[in-house]
């Protein structure tokens, strides 16, 4: 198990090494001088050459990289350009927590709702149940996250003046005063994998009821929701495990608009004003932070789906069921 | 049966929720507008408040962007310029009405007979915020001269230009010595780029005074989160009025849809820069008041005076004959926000010559028809207009046109800023639609966009030359600097200009804001500065 770990690991840096380049080489592609952003029109040529020059923008691109890539090993995600020269790393540990108290309570929501409403279609199979649940699901995954916030805020805050529709809440001021700022965010951003965990949990339910020893537990005389909740659901689980990794990591493409959306301060919020700004440090930084959670998020996966069913074989390179 | 019965009621519950998030889409609001009651209502409650209740409470405003730096000699961007002017001051600012230029730290002044030398006395009752380097100390001559030398030695943005050096004559006066006549010198002094800094906390912090600003204002910096919230605080020894509130939140909501949400929700109190269908929910909605005042923004499409068709002046007379601006103004601002320029200079400007809106060429596409078979262009010709993404609408409606009216095939090229601006100043672009937006002095439009000195800058690109031109613009600033002598100089300027028609000008733009009921005392200006509190205006928020 360890070595497998391990070998995990080391497969991740070559990943890694490559999305840190196509950043590089996007950010110093896309039109905008970030020296001329930052200056504003009025500023000169020489000035502009000169805050380049401070900015090692005027060294050749390979230089730039290297330089990069050297810091980057000693840990140093560099300096922001646009943020009177606060430290990436600072800006992103600042953000990060926020953007995880945000994508837990999804995935909670998620979970809960998603994998509720999963079972139970899948119990109550061409059921009036079943089909308004895969209906909501379709509804579910084509929303679009942007709209869907706007939706709620003008249903909850605007109309019924029930929730906050910006900002994330002050601990200091209790408890629910928190979760009060959480909760609009959070459906917004828990309803795609919300619809995908219903859809996955039932079609997986779906398959393993029909089953041989599902109908032996049942002529056994165990009770229907021992039957379902201990036998079905626990064999269904691994299609649920996969399709957990994955929608955790999209999710963090969704906190990106959920946090902009909400103006929630959160690492989703830094990259869009980041971009914004041309602010190529803090974009690469935070780019390469959400790409590492990414593939941790789905290392923790593997090896829980090891855990959970440890006939997969992984030497081969490939996953997936028996 | 029980848990057949709560699993119905669960999914019925989100049926109907999922109902009637849909529902909210195709109905924006219904409620009726009712301006004319709030207005009255807060103009008694304006006579029956006392002073003492004025005092207190949070007033938070939204912006679109957020901030980067508050260093005044580094922002570059006017929302930057909104929070620098709630903390530190300048020595001269314009009037409301931006008629004239009044004292702020500068008490008086006196312009030496050659313009070179101008000379201020200083208030003496201005102390700045204390901070990390020196606890709330009075404001002397030495942070004046101080303050404008690194604004016109160090600053990249340039504005402070044409300063030989400023001494000190005595503890509260000062004099700014010119390198060349300038009558345009005091409009400069009233940027917020030129603010006032105590110099033991600029040399203290070093880089970091961007995140410390420390100024004579009514409020200081406490806690800024970047591109979320920057939190000030009253500041009491301020030396105008105190300000009645006692915290000012400038908060960044980066879509303006939300900002709008969180003003009718009342988490905002004052919202900045309402455009759009928003327009029309901010006007509808009874808690909230729109303010609007013609600002001194201008959108004009430039016309390349140096190559290609355009540089026959006969061409550039019938793409003016062509263009319906009104058409245009009605397409692109359906819900409102901007009415149509004629000059290349702002309605608000006191150098705008009215009389001469009627020697603006109208719409008349037969007439405009017959100046292209002139000059030899009967089936019309191909040519790029250069346009960036928020006024890509304006582009479009001007391709139609000129293809309706003139066989024109002008293709839209839609391009970020950084390219737009490359593009422009190079003098690249047959056509390009942009705005500009500055100081009510006329030279900060006509010397920028019209002198052939800044052919090669944003300003003039199109490559607008004129000698006379030239001449009256410099003489404009080096002649005199009485208002009254400079407008007939300007007068002359625009009546040239408008002959040679170098542009197409389109529309003189709002400045906005949505505006909480229960918020007393706000306006908004049309040079686009938002005051919470200076020594003619306070802010308060009613209970």
């Amino acid at each position: 198990m360890i070595k497998f770990i391990l070998k995990r690991f080391i497969d991740l840096i070559p990943t890694l090494l490559i999305v840190i380049t196509i950043v590089f080489v996007i950010t110093r592609i896309i039109p905008g001088d970030p020296a001329i952003v930052l200056l504003g029109p009025q500023a000169s040529v020489e000035d502009v050459n000169e805050m380049n020059q401070k900015l090692g923008l005027n060294e050749p691109i390979y230089k730039q990289y290297f330089h990069y890539i050297a810091n980057l090993l000693q840990g140093d995600l560099g300096d922001s350009i646009a943020y009177n020269n606060q430290s990436v790393a600072g800006l992103i540990l600042e953000r990060f927590p926020n953007t995880l108290i945000l994508g837990i309570s999804a995935i909670l929501i998620a979970l809960v709702v998603g994998v509720t409403a999963g079972v139970v279609a899948a119990v109550k199979q061409n059921t009036v149940i079943d089909y308004s649940v895969i209906v909501m699901s379709l509804v579910g995954v084509s929303m679009p996250v942007f709209w869907l916030g706007l939706m709620l805020v003008l249903l909850f805050s605007v109309n019924l003046g029930w929730l906050p529709s910006i900002g994330i809440g002050n601990l200091e001021d209790g408890f629910w005063n928190f979760i009060k700022y959480l909760i609009l965010p959070s459906i917004a951003l828990a309803t795609i994998p919300m619809a995908e965990f219903a859809r996955i949990t039932r079609s997986s339910m779906l398959e393993v009821v029909n089953h041989d020893y599902i109908k032996t537990a049942r002529s056994k005389g165990l009770s229907e929701l021992r039957v379902i909740c201990k036998h079905a659901f626990k064999n269904s689980l691994t299609p649920l495990l996969t399709v957990s990794g994955m929608q955790i990591s999209m999710m963090l493409g969704g906190a990106i608009l959920t946090e902009t959306i909400f103006s929630w301060p959160g690492v989703g919020r830094l990259i869009i004003d980041a971009i914004d700004k041309r602010d190529f440090m803090v974009v690469q930084g935070t780019v390469l932070f959400i790409a590492i959670v990414f593939v941790l998020v789905n290392l923790v996966v593997d090896i829980l789906y090891k855990v959970v069913n440890p006939r997969v074989n992984y030497s081969s390179g490939k996953g997936g069921g028996k | 049966m029980g848990r057949k019965f709560r699993l119905m009621l669960f999914l019925s519950v989100m049926l109907i929720l999922t109902l009637a998030l849909a529902a909210c889409v195709g109905d924006p609001d219904d409620e009726p507008a009712s301006n004319e009651s709030h207005d009255d209502t807060s103009d008694e409650s304006n006579e029956t408040t006392s002073e003492d209740n004025k005092y207190g409470g949070v007033l938070t405003v939204a912006m679109i962007d957020s901030p980067m730096r508050l260093d005044p000699i580094d922002y570059s961007g006017v929302y930057e310029s909104h929070v620098i002017r709630s903390i530190a001051d300048t020595l001269v600012v314009y009037s409301e009405d931006l008629s004239e230029i009044e004292p702020s730290l500068a008490e008086s002044w006196t312009i030496s007979d050659d313009m070179m030398i101008y000379t201020f006395d200083l208030r003496e009752d201005a102390y700045f915020q204390p901070g990390e380097f020196q606890d709330g100390r009075q404001m002397t001559a030495e942070d004046v001269k101080f303050s404008l030398e690194r604004s016109a030695n160090d600053s990249a943005m340039n504005r402070l230009r044409g300063i030989e050096s400023v001494e000190v004559i005595d503890e509260f006066s000062i004099e700014i010595h010119l390198t060349e006549p300038n009558a345009a010198l005091m409009a400069m002094l009233t940027d917020a780029g030129n603010s006032i800094l105590p110099k033991d906390e600029v040399e203290g912090h070093g880089d970091d005074f961007g995140v410390n600003l420390v100024g004579t204002g009514p409020f200081s910096l406490e806690e800024w989160a970047t591109d979320d919230y920057i939190q000030l605080t009253r500041h009491d020894d301020y030396w105008g009025q105190t300000a009645f509130i006692d915290e000012l939140i400038w908060k960044s909501i980066s879509d303006r849809n939300m900002m709008v949400n969180a003003l009718r929700t009342g988490e905002v109190d004052i919202a900045i820069g309402i455009d759009g269908q928003n327009r029309q929910i901010v006007e509808e909605e009874e808690e909230i008041s729109l303010l609007t005042t013609p600002g001194l923004s201008i959108e004009y499409a430039a016309l390349n005076m140096d190559s290609g068709p355009t540089a026959d002046k006969k061409v550039r007379e019938a793409l003016n004959l062509a263009t319906n601006v009104d058409d245009l103004i009605e397409g692109v601002f359906q819900w409102g926000g901007a009415e149509r320029s004629y000059l290349p200079l702002p309605q608000d400007s006191w150098g705008y010559f009215e009389e001469l809106e009627v020697e603006v060429p109208g719409y008349d596409p037969e007439r405009a028809k017959v100046l292209m078979e002139e000059s030899g262009y009967p089936d019309g010709f191909e040519t790029d207009i250069y346009v960036i993404e928020s006024r890509s609408s304006h582009a479009q409606i001007l391709q139609n046109q000129l293809k309706e009216n003139l066989n024109i095939d002008a293709s839209v090229n839609v391009v970020e800023w950084g390219t737009f601006s490359e593009t422009a100043a190079s003098g690249n672009a047959p056509i390009y639609i942009m705005g500009w937006s500055w100081y009510p002095d006329p030279d900060f439009f006509l010397y920028q966009m019209l002198h052939s000195d800044q052919i090669g800058s944003l300003g003039n690109g199109y490559g607008y030359h004129n000698e006379d031109v030239d001449e009256l613009l410099s003489l404009a600033v080096s002649e005199t600097v009485d208002q009254e002598e400079r407008t007939a100089i300007y007068h002359d300027i625009l009546e040239l200009v408008v002959e040679d028609m170098p542009r197409i000008e389109l529309t003189n733009v709002e400045i906005t804001a949505g505006v909480r009921n229960n918020i007393q005392g706000f306006n908004v200006r049309a040079d686009n500065t938002f005051i919470i509190t200076n020594d003619t205006t306070n802010v308060w928020k009613e209970d």
